[in-house]
């Protein structure tokens, strides 16, 4: 099991500094990475050049952007509902913080190391679902409100084959481990794929990719970007937040990209676990490597109408997903 | 400091960043005014009326079949947890939980509640799930 920075450096409150700038740390470098490949990635797709000018290959290109969105002036619309419309993206953004905090990216060190880590995951994520209903509701803004209801409906419609597929691998783990496994916490979900010799992902691939397609509907990633779709809602929920408030709602979207890349990571392709490479490598290049795939989907398909959506996830992901946990269950108990 | 103490400073720390984050523009920013520069953003032109208006039912529908089902998929987590001890009577039941949650999806279907009916039937001033059920059972 890995030990917590806090066990390491024998301090709580250093430990807990440290962890936070590890943490902020490691999702702006993420952010400001992923907003450069998205451009880059999509160019690519379209046989653009994308950003060249800002640095080698453009990639301070979002460096100049985030100073740009730093010095730019706090607009807040005369009609807003004011402790809404300021208390959102702050909403928005904590929860991808505390999220991100727990991961275990590496076999011996890791910032946080719960037992429910699975579960609180998900939970910060249902609270960034409120933090965009704020936003949606407070800005007073008709495309600000119908993109906050679209991703609410859709985030909590997909958030149930989600954890309905999760639930399946942690049930696995379980029924594979001893009488101490506990497969909601994380690190044992990795170092149990390390042990074993194989990715969860060749156990449970339909989990996988039930998991996979409620992930880009949870992070609003085309084909299920409708809450913010460009070319009838403007941006969705954020409409009306400009400066470093909008800044804030994006940092929350790439890092939740981020978020559900990990966990899949974790749950389905052996976490640390790899060849020669440090552990923490391994992590992280799986990680972009699933982050990279979800943007390559995001720029060769086009959205789903918005009941198709819906009707995808109630009726085939969720009895999809529930079949493969009662088969999983079943499987579990017979071998 | 056990976990969830250090989770909670987290969530602190990042509220504290979020709102620091959020004074840095005021000391950099400029400040003008212009007579649109706080207007609501609808296209151009003049916002026609509040947005807080009544909104499709249908979305209510929605979060109620969730609420249902989230709640019941988190006592899940403890039944997996402990699923290895609990021979085929824990499968048994299990599967008895998991059916009765299908019900509600196939009640819910049958509504219509999955056809977003409810825009194409303004002629209807029953409830949405009567309207719905009507025209889908056909």
């Amino acid at each position: 099991m890995p030990d917590t920075v806090v066990n390491l450096v024998d301090s709580p409150a250093l430990g807990v500094l440290i962890g936070i700038a590890g943490v902020m740390a490691a999702l702006t470098v993420n952010v400001l990475f992923l907003v450069w490949l998205e451009r880059k990635v999509s160019a690519w797709i379209q046989r653009r050049m994308g950003p060249t000018e800002v640095g080698p290959f453009g990639m301070l290109q979002t460096i100049a952007d985030m100073l740009k969105l730093i010095s730019k002036q706090l607009i807040t619309p005369r009609h807003v509902d004011k402790p809404l419309y300021h208390i959102a993206p702050v909403f928005v953004f904590v929860p991808v913080v505390a999220a991100a905090s727990l991961f275990p990216f590496d076999e011996h060190v890791s910032l946080q190391n719960l037992d429910i880590g699975l579960v609180l995951v998900f939970a910060f994520g249902g609270l960034g679902i409120v933090g965009i209903f704020m936003a949606g509701w407070g800005s007073n803004n008709k495309y600000a409100l119908l993109g906050a209801m679209r991703a609410v409906a859709q985030n909590i419609s997909y958030e149930i084959p989600l954890i309905l597929s999760t639930l399946s691998v942690v049930l696995m783990v379980n029924a594979m481990g001893d009488a101490n496994t506990n497969g909601m916490n994380l690190a044992q979900v990795a170092s149990m794929q390390h042990d074993k010799g194989f990715w969860f992902v060749l156990v449970q691939p339909v989990a996988a990719v039930i998991y996979f397609i409620a992930a880009l509907a949870e992070t609003n990633r085309a084909p299920f970007d409708i809450p913010e779709a460009e070319s009838e809602l403007v941006a969705g929920f954020h409409t009306e937040y400009s400066g470093m408030r909008f800044a804030l709602f994006f940092f929350a979207e790439y890092s939740n990209m981020f978020i559900v890349a990990m966990v899949a990571t974790v749950l389905f392709f052996g976490g640390w676990s790899g060849p020669l490479l440090p552990g923490a490598m391994w992590f992280f290049l799986k990680t972009y490597a699933i982050v990279f795939v979800m943007i390559w989907i995001r720029w060769t398909f086009p959205r789903l109408r918005f009941d198709q959506l819906m009707s995808f996830c109630w009726l085939v992901l969720i009895p999809l997903s529930i079949l493969n946990l009662l088969v999983t269950a079943f499987i579990a108990r017979a071998v | 400091m056990d976990g969830y103490t250090q989770l909670a400073w987290y969530l602190a720390l990042g509220i504290a960043l979020g709102v620091v984050v959020l004074l840095i523009p005021q000391l950099l920013s400029p400040r003008v005014r212009g007579r649109q520069t706080e207007s609501t953003y609808e296209c151009g032109v003049d916002t026609i009326g509040s947005s807080w208006m009544r909104f499709s039912i249908s979305y209510y529908v929605f979060a109620l079949i969730f609420v249902a089902f989230e709640v019941d998929i988190l006592y899940l987590f403890p039944a997996a947890l402990a699923y290895p001890e609990s021979g085929w009577r824990g499968f048994t039941e299990v599967a008895i939980f998991l059916v009765i949650l299908s019900l509600a999806i196939l009640y819910a279907w049958r509504k219509g509640v999955f056809l977003w009916q409810a825009h194409r039937a303004p002629q209807s001033r029953s409830t949405i799930s009567e309207s719905a059920g009507a025209e889908t059972v056909r």
